[in-house]
């Protein structure tokens, strides 16, 4: 086990390199740079003056270097749209927000969405069945800043009930944790329900069933541990992708959180920011599926690592 | 115990007194741009924190009427021949740190944008027409040669290269920065709130970098014209949007919201009284690369120039969210000449004789374009798409030309423009200072586009310098009339925002100007610091 823990670090820090290099050069290939969605075309001698400011002057192998020299140094360079800090200092900012309501949504969204894709796949074909697959549908397909729009048009403008957006106070939290906690209900109650019938129609739960186990006992001790692997699979992919924030939700509710740089540092050409975020992305990928793969083993120790029998 | 009930109920009823007496009104406004790097805006305009220029006194500033109103200068005075104006400030201006306001903090803002690399270095050049400005931003004279004199304390000397009497109006956008600060921080003085220091109506309290919204408060320290008169302003970029902005203002969140088209009937039904339009001083219009086939020939121009129906345009796809543009200047700006915006009318047949005198009849033979337009945020994201769609109907239908669209983020279509990588743009233009000089500079001399019209250039440098306002308007129109004999430009629209405002806002700054527009923080200077709140 410890040995393919270490086959796998050594294969996730090949990864990471691969990655910041198609990073690195698609992020200079694209046209323009950090000085151009201007109104007027800015002078070659200023551009030039601004390009030596930031280090871009240099040949891009240089630079390319120095960033990832920096990298190993935990020193990930100054964002070019906040330069009174490090990037470091604002990732650890803005990713606070991000972090609580996102985390938060999964670990509310997630939850409930078993149980609902449980009480789903238990009373197949009636109306709690109909039911939850209504509401697992709906809330895979409406995009989220329009169940956001709704939420807010409810419950803040309607009934008055809860602030429309903003951070800071907790009552402020309710209603985007809501909007983030049903993309993770939803598709738990999904995954849930399939793999529960699956289960549900092996032959060791008849032979559960004749045994004379109870309902419950059948149910939380051997369907749903044998139904786990794809919720474990989808987990932590959604944590990540959930906890990193999202633009959407972000923007709707005013959440000063990290999911409008990722657009933002691609779109003002913010060379530094960008890398460190998507850095940060794949080795956040690359360790959710290592922890998922030693996860496997734990609940089903039918699966050998290595292929070994 | 008794005594103590005493004490008790006097602190109560005292408490009860002052709470009025210090109740603080706090306005709750809609910012522009999430990100924003220094709170200094003879650092960088386009990447500013919000409304970094509110902290600071500009020379001069606009009233809502548009009139030139002094702020940190008393008065100004022009020398003979036109080239030197002097610049009396007014005595007593202080930084909130209390270190006195002198010219040469103006004079040093100057300074240091015209050899750090300022984004807005070619304001300064063409619509300043400072001496030596081109020659020290491009590195081949010394900061001390530019036309820039602290004469004393109150006293600012700006030469020109040639006249330019409209260089009042320019210094609208010239801000102090505070010398002593710089020197002891350099840039970084704007970038963390503890060593910011301001000079206008209002001091920053603090600065969410995360979404750049700032929470202003009146200036204790200021001492010129226009005093706050609202205590606390937050201003918070993510109400930008009107999607945003307006169920926040809906649930009491925000004083005003700017609306998107859809927004506009429901708003107007629940706040009759509260609806503000403004025409802003921009200009949408087409603009091509003139070197490349098939936009090189004049002819293929003028069709487009005639192909466009702009009544209906503005009328139907974008619900009067915008108004006909006939000229690059809009109506109400100064130099604005009807004339000339009439000669821009819909005629078909007129188009259809152009595209075949260029040997393209109904269209056939002429090659797929495809229209770049810049993705916008503001007043310009509800309208530049539709339109786009739509003159690619019209061009079809009148032209028989196949026109695809393409959008691309700003810094993306910038370059395209600047090095010609498409031959057709929609290009939208928001004015910088109260002068026709500023939007016939826009294609003076390569300007935004790169192109050279000799007959062109020289009318506007002759206008630009000619001191007599007849003879500057007759020059000006003479030049626009180039732009259209040769068809440079498509006009298209100017857009109309529409804002809702809470009826807890007065002051003269929520009510109409003369025109019937309230212009709002597109005023920033003006709108705040003659803003009430109940």
């Amino acid at each position: 086990m410890i040995g393919y823990i270490l086959r796998r670090l050594v294969s996730v820090a090949v990864t990471f390199i691969i990655v910041s290099l198609i990073i690195f050069f698609m992020m200079h290939a694209i046209p323009g740079g950090p000085f151009d969605a201007n109104d007027m075309p800015v002078s070659q001698a200023v551009r030039d003056k601004m390009m030596a400011n930031l280090g871009l002057d240099q040949p891009l192998w240089v630079q390319y270097t120095r960033y990832m020299w920096g990298v190993l140094h935990f020193d990930f360079g100054v964002p070019y749209q906040s330069p009174g800090e490090t990037v470091t200092q604002l990732l650890s900012r803005a990713w606070v927000p991000s972090l609580v309501l996102g985390g938060l949504g999964v670990l509310i969204g997630a939850p409930l969405g078993i149980l609902l894709g449980m009480a789903a796949a238990l009373n197949r074909n009636t109306w709690i069945d109909y039911l939850a697959s209504t509401v697992a549908t709906l809330g895979l397909t409406i995009p989220v800043f329009v169940t956001s729009m709704l939420l807010i048009l409810v419950f803040a403008v309607w009934l008055n009930w809860l602030p429309a957006s903003g951070w800071g106070k907790p009552e402020r939290w309710i209603l985007p944790i809501t909007a983030y906690a049903l993309i993770p209900l939803a598709t738990y109650a999904r995954y849930t329900r399939s793999a529960m019938l699956d289960t549900l129609n092996k032959q060791f739960v008849t032979v559960l069933r004749a045994k004379g186990l109870s309902e419950r006992r059948i149910v939380f001790q051997h369907v749903l541990r044998n139904s786990a692997i794809p919720l474990v699979t989808v987990f932590l992919p959604m944590f990540i992708g959930t906890a990193t924030g999202s633009i959407f939700v972000e923007a709707m509710f005013r959440v000063p959180g990290l999911g409008a740089y990722f657009v933002s540092s691609i779109e003002g050409r913010d060379y530094p920011l960008e890398m460190a975020l998507m850095l940060m992305i794949t080795f956040m990928y690359c360790i959710a599926y290592l922890l998922s793969d030693i996860v496997y083993a734990l609940i089903n120790p039918r699966i050998r690592v290595g292929g070994e029998p | 115990m008794n005594s103590l009930l005493k004490i008790a109920g006097a602190l109560a009823v005292a408490t009860a007194l002052t709470i009025p007496a210090l109740a603080q009104t706090t306005v709750v406004a809609p910012g522009q741009s999430t990100s924003g790097t220094y709170m200094d805006y003879m650092k960088t305009v386009y990447d500013r924190a919000t409304f970094a220029e509110l902290l600071q006194i500009p020379i001069a500033t606009f009233d809502k009427e548009f009139e030139l109103t002094p702020m940190a200068a008393e008065s100004w005075s022009q020398s003979e021949d036109g080239l030197t104006w002097t610049f009396k400030l007014r005595p007593g201006l202080v930084w909130s740190d209390g270190v006195p306001l002198t010219a040469t903090d103006y004079v040093f803002a100057l300074q240091r944008a015209a050899t750090s690399g300022y984004d807005f270095a070619w304001y300064w050049d063409f619509a300043g027409g400072i001496k030596g400005w081109k020659e020290v931003t491009e590195g081949t004279a010394d900061v001390s040669t530019l036309g820039l004199k602290a004469v004393d304390d109150l006293t600012i000397e700006v030469t020109t290269v040639a006249p330019k009497p409209y260089l009042p109006s320019v210094t609208s956008l010239w801000y102090p920065v505070p010398k002593h600060k710089v020197d002891e921080l350099g840039d970084d003085w704007a970038v963390n709130v503890d060593s910011i220091v301001s000079s206008g109506p209002f001091e920053i309290e603090s600065w969410e970098k995360s979404n750049n919204s700032v929470v202003f408060t009146k200036s204790d320290t200021y001492t010129g014209p226009w005093q706050a008169q609202i205590d606390r302003l937050e201003i918070d970029p993510t109400l930008g949007a009107p999607e945003v902005g307006l169920p926040a203002f809906l649930a009491g969140d925000a004083d005003y919201s700017f609306l998107n088209t859809g927004q506009v009937p429901v708003a107007t039904q629940r706040y009759p009284d509260g609806i503000r339009k403004n025409a802003v001083f921009a200009t949408s219009y087409i603009s091509y690369d003139l070197d490349s086939a098939p936009f090189n020939d004049v002819n293929v121009r003028r069709a487009f120039y005639y192909a466009v129906d702009r009544n209906e345009l503005t009328s139907t796809v974008l619900k009067d969210i915008a108004i006909p543009a006939g000229s690059i200047l809009p109506p109400g700006y100064p130099g604005y000449n009807a004339d000339i915006a009439a000669e821009a009318v819909f005629d078909p047949a007129k188009a259809k004789q152009f595209m075949a005198d260029a040997g393209f009849p109904n269209g056939e033979g002429f090659p797929e374009i495809e229209i770049w337009y810049r993705e916008e945020g503001g007043y310009n994201s509800a309208i530049v798409p539709p339109m786009a769609q739509y003159l690619q109907a019209e061009f079809k239908e009148v032209l028989g030309v196949t026109m695809n669209i393409r959008v691309l983020p700003g810094a993306e279509w910038m370059d395209g423009l600047r090095t010609k990588k498409n031959n057709i743009f929609i290009a939208p233009y928001e004015y910088d200072y109260l002068d026709p000089s500023n939007f016939y500079g826009i294609f003076y001399n390569g300007g935004r586009h790169g192109y050279h019209i000799p007959e062109y250039d020289a009318l506007v440098a002759k206008a630009d310098s000619e001191s007599d306002w007849d003879t500057r308007f007759k020059l000006y129109g003479e030049a626009e009339q180039i732009m259209i004999e040769q068809g440079l430009i498509v006009p298209l629209v100017h857009p109309v925002t529409i804002a809702v405002i809470s009826d807890q806002l007065g002051g003269d700054a929520a009510q109409p100007n003369a025109l019937g527009f309230t212009p709002l923080d597109r005023l920033a200077h003006y709108f705040f610091t003659h803003l009430t709140k109940q």
